[in-house]
């Protein structure tokens, strides 16, 4: 019966082109301006760490004083980096920042490139689960003794090496020389979760160097350096003891009780540092957020998505009415048809069925269309405003979700009309007039 | 004269299709108020003016990788060959780029003594020489710009006079004059820094920053091995420049990467682009939903005139002119629109308080429905009008067949 | 095969009540030709809606085929007018938009028989009403006639125990009309019972037994004819005494 619906409805379509395509066009461009505010606001929420999102944990801490900052910072200071990494409650654990180093081959011809590079443990790879294609990131001992070794993404070695195994290779970074130890696959997680505080949407760094260089090498910060008091910084050294937030600290917890353990872990923390003079405030803690806490936490999905894809479901619903109402005054035209049908025995759920059919192929039809003008406003949006690929680009669940949603809102449009006519009683449309 | 009594008579009766309209308009005005007034929040600002001559000023990063270098010395010599380049009106090292997005800010204390020690809000800082203020093309309203020989180099600590943008001198010291004012950083007493001039504008690197114009510029280059320049040139000589100033500068020294060279008008663009990219879909949604909704009432006629073919057909020949039944549909979707309009006005300001309460947006001027409003009747007019003249041409002998 | 009991259609608007059946008595049996007919707003048309169940009543009781009729589900009276009643218009009422052969295939349609089965009896009743060849044609490039022949193909297709015709040749000259009571009387003697209104006098007299409708009342056609002032229901004896 499905498909001699079908037919009837295509059939019904291009007898009314004019009013048909109006409503197409109606629904299709709710669904255009839905699914281009749904896709930026997906693409700005996803969580990149997929099913290690719940092990993984961002780690603050309240050190600031009183009627200083309001609420708990994203960002440590460098002594509580170092006090935290002396846990062994996490499994995998690191700090990092960004700093920028001048990157050189051994090939005088080379023209150096300024790179962003992420200073950062050896554990880095393995807690976000980045995927190598040679070697392995640096060992422990270069972690706690400092050690010229760094890591590369598979761009930059076809960059600086051409591409291969460059294991092993020196690569100069400031002019000193490096020891390649591990070639990474292009690894851009969108949003860049591990540190939002450089734009959350921007490129991942294609260098990594040990954390343990920092005060040897003394890497300047490219990130956010936050200070809630004032203090006389002039030597590296002061900043590694200075109470400046620069670092971001990541630990992976992977049970609950593991969490437990930790959070517990961090009071004592707090209280042998309250000791010290340090963590003044009353309520001076620590704090762990999973990825997406953390994604909460830092508004990485900005109000303005949220507040557009609510007046686009507006919008569609605004559409979905306009649909209703042509809907009313094509079925009701049709009153005599479905009177014949009824009387030679076509129930009232059949002539339902017909109809909703009917209105399921118009929002199907409006969804394939939509999803042509999402595509193209994302086009334009991105080209005008030069987004983020990953923003723009179209998301493949919006191939499902375009029509699931058209055809749902049209059969929800078409409901009230189908009832309409299929309730109507059939015998006063067959004596003519 | 205008019939509202039969014609409301007959909007009751045929409950379903009036209605339908009713809520369309209802939910347009609501969601074109309040996505118009966003849209006209977001274009004001973006048009507040920077208080520089955005097009002809860009920047450049140095960075002297070379431990041999020292920097705050090269700096100093890399000013120069920049300020020596044909075409560059003036330069300057600078610790921030205007409406970059990232760069320094602070708050300062005065006063006599700590004791009666006062906090300045915080504002942008901009660490630069005596070709600062020529570089932005500011305009100084008070008070002298720094003499070549009051610049320092090698650090932040080293600041000793200020220039300050008028809304700064006006949130610290209100009425008071702000010429020869000092600020300490830290406690009363540390570092002082005098003010010498006041600047009527200068917006700092953040735009979404409450306090953008509050800005302070100070006597010193930072002396890192980073820096930063600010460079003003003929809008047609800054392609030329983006070679000639890397050209020069390796000449000067090989070991250096020097990348930038971004205009502000560049900047503005990318620190604006979310609050534009809010204002352009806005404008898609208004322009379509208003193209909808008006398609809508236009089909809604249309369906009508074609109902009701034989009525009007009777009512032609009982005397009524072509004018009249246009009339008779403006008047009828008027009120429909009039109603809608108004209904839909309370929730456009409902839906204004309830994007206040949960975001950060201002609340729902009353201009925006009532504006909604009035291009809705507008509108109407024009959806009514094209079909219902077609109404208007109806023979009145349609009155007499029967079918 | 029909039986009517004290049927009762009472219309209800806020102003007025009107009783458009009152104490209705009729029965049918199998394989008759029936002819009804009256004056117009007497009911002849409520007769019918309720005899094809396209209208309910108010009261009384309603058999067709040992079937009882109120209170049947939508599904359930649907399913009764698609296998056992076939149904014939004064205007025709074939669907503009479909070809004959769509037209007549409608009521197999719902009926869910499957596409072979369809073509089959497509095929008969097209050539039962001698238009098979014009199997493709649309309604409007018909006459009249021709139309009507198609709307009883349709009727016939579903092979019904019933057929109703309201006013079949309303719509048409004489000589269709003719042509349209031959073939209608064809089906009746292949033992199809057919109940037709009509306000021709002529034809209602070719069907074995007449039925006048007055105010919502069965009458005696030849009692009323006679000059009677009483009108009394027709009982189910003076019924077959007329026949």
């Amino acid at each position: 019966m499905f498909f001699y619906y079908l037919d009837l409805a295509w059939r019904s379509i291009k007898k009314t082109p004019f009013l048909s395509l109006l409503m197409i066009l109606a629904i299709s461009i709710g669904i255009g301006i839905t699914i281009t505010t749904l896709n930026i606001y997906k693409m700005a929420s996803i969580n990149p760490a997929g099913e290690r999102s719940s092990q993984l944990f961002a780690v603050q801490l309240m050190s600031h004083d009183n009627d200083t900052w309001e609420t708990i910072n994203e960002q440590i200071t460098y002594q509580d980096a170092i006090n935290l990494s002396q846990s062994d409650v996490p499994v995998k654990q690191a700090a990092m920042f960004r700093t920028g180093l001048a990157v050189q081959t051994e090939d005088v011809n080379f023209s150096p490139i300024l790179e962003s590079v992420r200073v950062t443990g050896g554990d880095f790879f393995a807690l976000f689960d980045v995927p190598f294609i040679y070697g392995r990131s640096w060992d422990k001992q270069v972690d706690e003794e400092g050690g010229y070794k760094v890591v590369i993404s598979e761009d930059m070695n076809k960059e600086v090496f051409g591409g291969g195994d460059s294991v092993g290779k020196t690569l100069l970074l400031n002019r000193k020389p490096y020891q390649v130890v591990g070639v990474i696959e292009n690894w851009n997680p969108s949003p860049k979760y591990y540190d939002v505080n450089n734009g959350a949407f921007n490129d991942s760094a294609r260098v990594y160097v040990p954390f343990s260089l920092a005060p040897i090498e003394e890497y300047e910060s490219w990130g956010n350096n936050q200070s809630w008091r004032h203090e006389d910084i002039r030597t590296y050294q002061d900043r590694l003891n200075s109470e400046m937030h620069w670092l971001q600290y990541w630990a992976e917890l992977d049970t609950s009780a593991k969490q437990q353990e930790y959070q517990e872990w961090l009071g004592r923390y707090v209280e042998q540092q309250q000791q010290v003079g340090r963590f003044k405030r009353p309520d001076a803690r620590g704090e762990i957020r999973d990825v997406a806490q953390w994604l909460n936490f830092n508004k990485v999905v900005s109000e303005d998505n949220k507040v557009l894809v609510g007046l686009s479901a507006l919008f569609l619903v605004v559409c979905l009415v306009n649909m209703l109402g042509l809907l009313l005054a094509k079925f009701l035209k049709r009153a005599p048809e479905v009177g014949v049908r009824r009387a030679i025995g076509a129930s009232r759920l059949q002539i339902f069925s017909q109809h909703l059919v009917e209105v399921g192929l118009i929002g199907f039809c409006g969804g394939a269309l939509g999803l042509f003008w999402a595509w193209m406003a994302l086009y334009f949006l991105s080209s005008k405003f030069d987004l983020e690929a990953s923003l723009a680009q179209l998301d493949q669940s919006m191939w499902l979700i375009a029509p699931v949603i058209a055809v749902s809102a049209a059969i929800v449009a078409g409901i009230y009309p189908a009832w309409r006519i299929c309730s109507t009683n059939p015998s006063v449309y067959l004596k003519s007039q | 004269m205008f019939q509202i009594k039969p014609i409301l008579s007959m909007l009751m009766r045929n409950k379903s299709g009036p209605l339908l309209l009713l809520i369309q308009i209802i939910l347009s005005v609501a969601i074109v108020a309040n996505a118009s007034f966003i849209i006209a929040e977001r274009v004001g600002l973006i048009a507040r003016e920077s208080g520089i001559v955005e097009s002809e000023v860009f920047d450049l990063t140095v960075y002297n990788f070379d431990e041999s270098i020292i920097a705050h010395e090269q700096n100093l010599i890399d000013v120069e060959i920049i300020r020596n380049l044909d075409g560059v009106k003036a330069a300057t090292s600078s610790s921030m780029t205007p409406l970059s997005g990232g760069g320094w800010s602070s708050n300062f204390s005065y006063g006599t003594s700590e004791e009666e020690r006062k906090d300045t809000p915080n504002a942008a800082l901009y660490y630069g020489d005596e070709q600062m203020l020529s570089t932005l093309g500011v305009k100084l309203i008070e008070g002298r710009n720094f003499y070549p020989d009051e610049v320092s180099s090698g650090g932040p600590e080293l600041a000793s006079l200020a220039i300050v943008s008028a809304d700064f001198a006006k949130d610290t010291f209100g009425d008071e004059p702000a010429i020869g004012q000092v600020m300490y950083r830290g406690n009363i007493g540390d570092q002082p820094m005098k003010i010498i001039g006041v600047v009527e504008r200068l917006q700092s690197a953040w735009v979404d920053y409450s306090n953008i114009n509050r800005s302070v510029i100070l006597n010193t280059e930072l002396g890192s091995a980073f820096t930063r320049f600010l460079v003003r040139a003929d809008e047609s000589a800054i392609a030329d420049l983006k070679e000639a100033i890397p050209a020069a500068l390796h000449k000067e020294h090989p070991n250096r990467v020097v990348s930038g060279f971004t205009t502000i008008t560049e900047h503005r663009n990318s620190s604006y682009r979310d609050h534009e990219l809010m204002a352009t879909v806005l404008s898609m949604m208004v322009v379509l939903l208003l193209l909808i909704t008006s398609l809508g009432l236009a089909g809604m006629v249309m369906f009508n005139i074609e109902r009701r073919t034989k009525q009007i057909g009777t009512r032609r020949a009982l005397g009524a002119k072509k004018r009249d039944i246009v009339s008779f549909f403006l008047v009828e979707n008027y009120l429909l629109c009039l109603v809608g309009g108004l209904l839909g006005g309370l929730i456009a300001v409902q839906l204004g308080q309830q994007l206040m309460t949960l975001y950060s947006l201002p609340k729902l001027e009353l201009i925006y429905p009532i504006a909604t409003v009035a291009g809705l009747l507008v509108l109407t007019t024009i959806a009514v009008i094209l079909p219902a003249q077609k109404a208007a041409k109806i023979s009145p002998a349609t009155a007499t067949r029967s079918v | 095969m029909l039986s009517m009991n004290n049927i009762s259609k009472v219309f209800k608007t806020d102003l007025v009540e009107t009783h458009a059946l009152r104490d209705f008595n009729l029965e049918v049996n199998e394989g008759e030709f029936v002819a009804v007919t009256g004056p117009s707003g007497s009911g002849k048309t409520t007769f019918l809606n309720i005899a094809g169940l396209l209208e309910g009543f108010t009261h009384g009781d309603y058999f067709l085929d040992g079937v009882n009729i109120s209170n049947l589900s939508d599904n359930k009276s649907a399913a009764i007018r698609n296998e056992k009643i076939g149904f014939i218009f004064q205007g025709f009422n074939l669907i503009s938009d479909l070809n004959l052969a769509e037209n007549v295939e409608v009521p197999l349609r719902y009926r869910g028989f499957n596409a072979k089965e369809r073509k089959i009896r497509v095929e008969r009743a097209l050539e039962q009403v001698g238009l098979a060849s014009r199997m493709k044609h649309l309604p409007t490039q018909l006459s009249g006639g021709q139309q009507q022949r198609v709307a009883i193909a349709r009727a016939l297709a579903g092979e019904p125990r019933f057929l109703l015709a309201d006013e079949p040749t309303g719509n048409l000259d004489s000589l269709m009309a003719r042509q349209v009571m031959e073939l209608l009387e064809d089906i009746n003697k292949a033992g199809t019972t057919i109940i037709m209104v009509t306000h021709d006098a002529d034809l209602a007299r070719r069907a074995q037994r007449n039925i006048q409708i007055v105010d919502g009342q069965v009458c005696d056609f030849t009692m009323y004819q006679g000059g009677q002032s009483e009108q009394k229901p027709l009982t189910i004896a003076d019924a077959a005494s007329v026949a």
